[in-house]
Formats: C-alpha cells, sequence, structure tokens
C-alpha cells in the first residue's frame, strides 16, 4: 500500500523568486553578445531564407565564371572549430572555413548532394510548405544512398546559409509534447494548450508557424520520460503551480529544443529539468543548456542556457530516502558517460554539478524518475517537485 | 510579449500588438475575442482584468480595424465580404469601435457585389440603431426633466405635452 503523504500548500517562493530576477532584468539584459571568433547565424523567414540562396547560387555561377575553378565556401564543421563560449554558456562554431572543390571525385558527389538539397530547399520555400529530413532523403534515394548522407547535405546546407535548419523548411519529425498554461497560434488557428486533455500539445517541428500568444505561466518544467510527464499531466499540476510542461521523450529534437528556447526567451522564464538521476539524464539536460555539437552552428537558437537542474539529483536518493530496491548500480557505459562529462569544460565550471557526478561515481548508484513512486504515486507532484521549487534545490 | 501584473503576485503576458501587423486580416479581432471570452475571466484580479481589456481595446484601435480599413479598400470581394462580417459582430456588440470603418459604407452600398451591399447595410442598420439609442437616452433625461419642472408648475402643460410627444415618436 502506498504511503500517505501530508498534503501542503507550497509557496515555490525559490521559483518565484528567479522569476521576478527575470523579469526586473528583462530578457535583453541577460544576454551577452557571442564571441567574435565564432560565425553568426541567423534565424530567418522564407523572404530572406530564399533571398540567401539566391545570393549563394549567384556566387558560385560568379565563381564558376572568374576563377574557372568552380568550389564551394562553408564553415567547417569539425570538432576543431567548436568553441565553447564560457560567458553564455553554449557550444559555437568557429570560423574555420573550408573548400570544397568540384574537380576531386569525394568532393563532386558530396557537392552534388548539397546543390540537390538547396534545390529542395528553392521548391519548399516557394511554395511555402516543409518536408522532413526523411522526406529528403527519398526525394533521390540513388544520390544520397543512405539518410546519413542526405542528413549531413541538409546541415551543411544551413551552415553554407548562415542560418537554422528550421529556416530552410527541412524540419525532424514530431516528438515531444507541451501542455500547461500557454495559448498560441498555429498559422490562424488558436490553441489552448491547457485545453487538450492530458495528452497534450505535439510540438510542431514547423515552428516559423507557431506564436506565442498568451501565457500566466511562472516557470517551464522540461521532463525527460513520458511517464512522468504523464503524472504531472493527470495531476493538472499547471492548474495549482501556474507552469508550462514539456517533453521529448529523451533527447530534445530540434523543434523542442527550439520551442523551449523560444519559450524561455519570449515569456522571460525560468526553466528547469526533470530527468532521470544518471548520466543519461544528466546529458539530456547538458543538450537543452548548451547545445549538441552536432548543432552547435545554431546552438544560439536550440540552447537555453539558464536551464537549472532540478532533479533527480543524486544527493535526492538520500535525501528523499530511496529505498535501495529502487536504486540502479552503475553499468560500465555509465561510469565511462560521468567520466566522460566531468572533463567537460562546463561540468568543471559548475561546482555543483561536478558534486552530484562524483556522488555518483562514489556511490555506484543511479535511479530513474519513478524511483520516487516508492513513496506513492503522488510524491512527484504533492511533495518532491514542489518541495524543490520552494526550497531552490537545484543546479 | 506585454505584462500584465496581479495585485496578489503572478503575471499575465500577451503578445504585443506590434506582431499583430503580420498576421491575416481576421487574425487580430479572433485573438480580441478570444481573450475577451476566454481568458479574461480567469485572471480573477478586477485591475488586470481592466488592464488587459483596454489593451485589447487598443489592438482593436491600433491593428484590427486600421487592417480591416485597408481590405475594404482593397479590390478582393472575398476578402472584403470576410472583413465586413468581422465588423458587423464587432458593432453589433460595440459600435463606438466599429465607427472609424463608417466612412468607407457609403461607397462599399454601391457595390456591384450583393453580398457586399447586404452586408453594409446591416452594418449602417447596427449604427443607426446605436445612434438612436443614444438620442433616446438624451430625451428621456431632458423628459425626467421637464417632468420635474410640470410637477413644479414651472411649465405648462402644453409644453410638457409636446416635449413627451417628440420622446415617444422617438421610442417608437
Amino acid at each position: 500500500m502506498a504511503k500517505k503523504q501530508q498534503k501542503k500548500n507550497w509557496d515555490l517562493k525559490a521559483a518565484k523568486d528567479l522569476f521576478n530576477d527575470y523579469i526586473e532584468k528583462g530578457s535583453e539584459k541577460r544576454e551577452i553578445p557571442l564571441p567574435e571568433d565564432t560565425i553568426k547565424i541567423d534565424d530567418l523567414n522564407r523572404k530572406n531564407t530564399l533571398e540567401r540562396v539566391y545570393n549563394l547560387v549567384d556566387d558560385i555561377i560568379e565563381r564558376i565564371y572568374n576563377t574557372g575553378k568552380p568550389s564551394i565556401l562553408l564553415p567547417s564543421r569539425s570538432s576543431s572549430n567548436i568553441i565553447w563560449d564560457e560567458e553564455n554558456d553554449l557550444l559555437l562554431l568557429g570560423k574555420q572555413i573550408i573548400e570544397k572543390q568540384f574537380h576531386s571525385l569525394t568532393s563532386v558527389a558530396d557537392i552534388t548532394r548539397l546543390m540537390r538539397v538547396l534545390e529542395i530547399i528553392n521548391e519548399l520555400l516557394v511554395k511555402d510548405i516543409h518536408a522532413t529530413k526523411r522526406e529528403v532523403f527519398y526525394t533521390d534515394v540513388k544520390l544520397f544512398t543512405e539518410q546519413k548522407t542526405s542528413d549531413k547535405s541538409i546541415e551543411d546546407a544551413a551552415t553554407m546559409l548562415y542560418t537554422t535548419r528550421n529556416s530552410t523548411h527541412v524540419v525532424a519529425a514530431p516528438k515531444g509534447t507541451c501542455v500547461g498554461r500557454l495559448r498560441i497560434r498555429d498559422r490562424n488557428d488558436i490553441i489552448d494548450l491547457e485545453g487538450l486533455g492530458s495528452g497534450g500539445w505535439t510540438i510542431s517541428p514547423m515552428l516559423d508557424n507557431i506564436e506565442i500568444l498568451e501565457s500566466d505561466a511562472e516557470f517551464i518544467l522540461v521532463i525527460e520520460k513520458d511517464a512522468a510527464m504523464m503524472r504531472l499531466a493527470e495531476a493538472r499540476f499547471w492548474r495549482k503551480y501556474p507552469c508550462i510542461l514539456l517533453t521529448a521523450q529523451g533527447v530534445g529534437n530540434v523543434a523542442v529544443r527550439m520551442f523551449l528556447k523560444r519559450l524561455s526567451k519570449e515569456l522571460n522564464l525560468p526553466v528547469f529539468s526533470l530527468v532521470d538521476s544518471d548520466p543519461y539524464g544528466h546529458y539530456i539536460h547538458s543538450v537543452y543548456l548548451r547545445g549538441s555539437k552536432r548543432l552547435s552552428y545554431e546552438s544560439p537558437f536550440l540552447a537555453t542556457p539558464n536551464i537549472k537542474l532540478l532533479g533527480v539529483l543524486t544527493r535526492d536518493l538520500d535525501k528523499y530516502k530511496i529505498p535501495d530496491v529502487a536504486r540502479l548500480k552503475l553499468e560500465k557505459v555509465d561510469i565511462k558517460r560521468i567520466k566522460d562529462l566531468l572533463n567537460e569544460d562546463f561540468v568543471k565550471k559548475n561546482k555543483k554539478w561536478e558534486t552530484d557526478l562524483k556522488l555518483a561515481l562514489k556511490m555506484n548508484i543511479k535511479a530513474e524518475i519513478q524511483a520516487l513512486s516508492s513513496h506513492g504515486f503522488e510524491f512527484l507532484t504533492d511533495q518532491y517537485l514542489p518541495e524543490k521549487l520552494s526550497t531552490g534545490d537545484w543546479i | 510579449m506585454r505584462i500584465f501584473h496581479k495585485k496578489g503576485g503572478g503575471i499575465i503576458q500577451l503578445v504585443d500588438k506590434k506582431n499583430m501587423e503580420e498576421w491575416s486580416v481576421e487574425l487580430p479581432l479572433i485573438f480580441i475575442e478570444y481573450i475577451r471570452e476566454k481568458q479574461l475571466e480567469k485572471y480573477n484580479d478586477t485591475s488586470v482584468k481592466k488592464e488587459i481589456s483596454a489593451y485589447l481595446d487598443e489592438i482593436l484601435k491600433d491593428v484590427a480595424i486600421p487592417r480591416l480599413i485597408s481590405v475594404l479598400e482593397g479590390e478582393n470581394e472575398e476578402e472584403t465580404i470576410s472583413a465586413l462580417e468581422r465588423i458587423k459582430e464587432i458593432s453589433k456588440k460595440n459600435v463606438d469601435m466599429a465607427r472609424p470603418i463608417k466612412p468607407y459604407l457609403d461607397n462599399l452600398s454601391k457595390s456591384k457585389n450583393k453580398s457586399i451591399v447586404k452586408i453594409t447595410q446591416e452594418i449602417s442598420n447596427n449604427f443607426l440603431k446605436a445612434d438612436r439609442r443614444k438620442e433616446l437616452a438624451k430625451k428621456r433625461k431632458i423628459m425626467q426633466e421637464k417632468e420635474k419642472q410640470f410637477m413644479a408648475g414651472t411649465i405648462s402643460g402644453e409644453d410638457y405635452a409636446k416635449a413627451r410627444k417628440e420622446y415617444l415618436t422617438l421610442k417608437e
């Protein structure tokens, strides 16, 4: 039988103080300019992206006429060109430029794919429609041979245009869901995210059609797992505690991260993450926090540097008396992941985070969010989250 | 976003009216109606409700109506009909909000499109009804004054009857 919890009214003081601080400072004041040795990427509307496509093609044609040695210049996306900007806590792309020439056999294949992707992007923009990466691959299976290559060409094309992938109208398949105190519009339809039942709104990858209209939320909670999201949705957590809940069922894809970034920037709300107490959960948090290496060129539009790791922290397992049966031992791969994370600059800089990861190593434990249910199904919504948000117990 | 602070803490954020310049012509009105009908009651704070209501009026005056006017001056009849339908709705609920449209109605009533003429007529009728209501209120005030004067014996029965007749004619 589940243990009875004492229902308490939490004031979420710490979360509210953080929110008031954000509102007082305003989003602009919190934003630090990007370093000069990184490339600048813009999130463009359809018209401006099309203009960039035409300018790029004009440049290529001009180079062909002038030099007779046709080539394409694009920012390098290799790891040596990925820079961690400490001030903004973001992974960014440096200014190294690579030249792909038409006259080598490997480059010709690459360039042909790249030009084909540009052609597809042009078609999508002219028709004002969107396509998934999978659809792009199927437009020319013979040329791309596998989706990995078409995906790479799509990312190269976006980098070449110095814009986000979403601006090219090539999108990822819908994955995450969002629910809570938020009203948005999708083109001409107004959507109330409080009125969609427990399932919530599937985050549209066509974010250029989405606009935030109204919200009385005071924070955003990003949840790693569907099961935890379901628990919070069923409890209508946002009714008692004004918030927006969002899940990506694992690592956030581009649409989820971009939507979260937009929510956080436009509404100026504090963002918290609730992930498993394991290195993969911490990794998921880190991707929301500072972006992924693969998509470092669009980190400023995908990363949410002010996101706080609310839980489940390793130290929570003892603090909330999670029983041994709900704790798991670290596997080899977990230990490697923790060590990799401990080597990252952004973890080294954050002492609380470093301590928590070291504690996991020392105690040789991990646990899922669901481990909190050992105190009852409502423990997460009635005690754990409100207490942490009231006391400011986050990293 | 436009921020509104609740007295007891908490805030409400609404999209800035500047963003609406890019919207389709009917969307600012749909937004105004949506917030008024579905959200306003939920805010549980009289002063914030008042502020938001004023902001919605501001959107109507500064964005929604001017956008509608630009459509009324255009040549796309389908857009004109859709805009006129919206104006008709506004004129029913709050005629003063639709007043900036009035000067355009004369021209529209001469249109060759029967639907445009019909809706234009309905809007004109709403204006007429509203004007009559205003005048009646004015006359009612005068009538009440006359009644007092008549009872006090400061005006003659003839003067009172004349005022009464005017009032009743207008009322009918």
